[in-house]
């Protein structure tokens, strides 16, 4: 479980760079960038239902 | 920032999509940047570049970040800020355990890291400036015996040499008495011989560094025996 948490943080570090820098104009949203970014989310969100499934198995 | 122009920063993490636009951004603030992938690269880039501080990931593969700082430190005390994933690292990291400068948590924003790499520097900085490691402060009172500059208030003071050897004789004995003799010993040793000139030295001394000389808070006299600095706070 914390070992999940701590790749989501890995993944949401990612986006959140991204998306900052998209804002401050210090890169440009390319095509490239954003598929990173909807790569990223969908790692996050592949590691959530394997935290949610662990919780319902005892 | 101008005043960061030219200072080389050492990034060491493992996820080149953080770290490419982390690079980005301390380059648009005119910092010099090395970027390393994992521990044996940044103890090389480490020694080769002489980076002013480092910004390195707890959690890298293989060589912990935690190794890299202690093998850094061992070499020279750089300002280094962590990149920590985990909340129960960072009482290890900035404890006293490693020591580390600042800490900045997962997910983090580039512009907070940037931030706190110019905080961290201006306050290394201000450190280094303001103390010299022979300096003795008293109060409001600091002594310079190598750069031979007294300071009230952050205020350069003019003092005569036998002054200042005065001073600087109580400056190191602070709460200790000492009598007009051994005082004595330490001016006469360039010929000022006059007996009981410490008398008339102590209070142009006080003249200069006390804010009420009539009511000494640094010198004191210790009736009968001598003189003795005290540290007012």
């Amino acid at each position: 479980m914390s070992n999940r948490v701590h790749e989501i943080r890995n993944h949401l570090t990612v986006v959140v760079s991204n998306v900052e820098a998209f804002r401050d104009g210090i890169v440009d949203p390319t095509p490239e960038r954003l598929t990173t970014i909807l790569d990223e989310l969908a790692q996050v969100e592949i590691l959530l239902r394997e935290i949610s499934s662990g919780e319902r198995q005892p | 920032m101008t005043a960061m122009t030219g200072r080389t920063v050492l990034v060491v993490d493992d996820e080149p999509a953080v770290v490419e636009i982390l690079l980005r951004y301390l380059r648009e603030d005119s910092f010099n940047v090395v970027y390393a992938p994992d521990g044996p690269t940044a103890i090389d880039l480490f020694e080769r570049h002489h980076p002013d501080l480092v910004v390195l990931d707890v959690n890298l593969p293989g060589f912990p970040g935690t190794d890299v700082l202690r093998r850094m430190r061992s070499v020279r005390n750089v300002p280094i800020i962590m990149l920590t994933g985990r909340a129960d690292e960072i009482d290890r990291v900035v404890g006293l355990e490693l020591g580390a400068d600042d800490y900045v948590s997962k997910p983090f924003s580039p512009r907070e890291v940037v931030a706190r790499v110019k905080t961290v520097l201006r306050r290394n900085e201000r450190a280094e400036v303001g103390t010299s490691p022979h300096e003795r402060r008293i109060g409001a009172i600091t002594l310079d015996p190598v750069a031979h500059e007294v300071r009230v208030g952050g205020k350069s003071v003019t003092l005569t040499p036998t002054q200042f050897k005065i001073l600087n004789v109580l400056c190191s004995h602070v709460g200790q008495t000492l009598t007009r003799d051994q005082l004595l010993e330490h001016v006469t040793a360039d010929g000022d011989v006059f007996d009981r000139t410490i008398d008339r030295h102590i209070a142009n001394l006080r003249l200069r560094i006390e804010p009420d000389p009539a009511n000494p808070r640094y010198i004191v006299t210790v009736l009968g025996v001598g003189y003795k600095m005290v540290n007012p706070s």
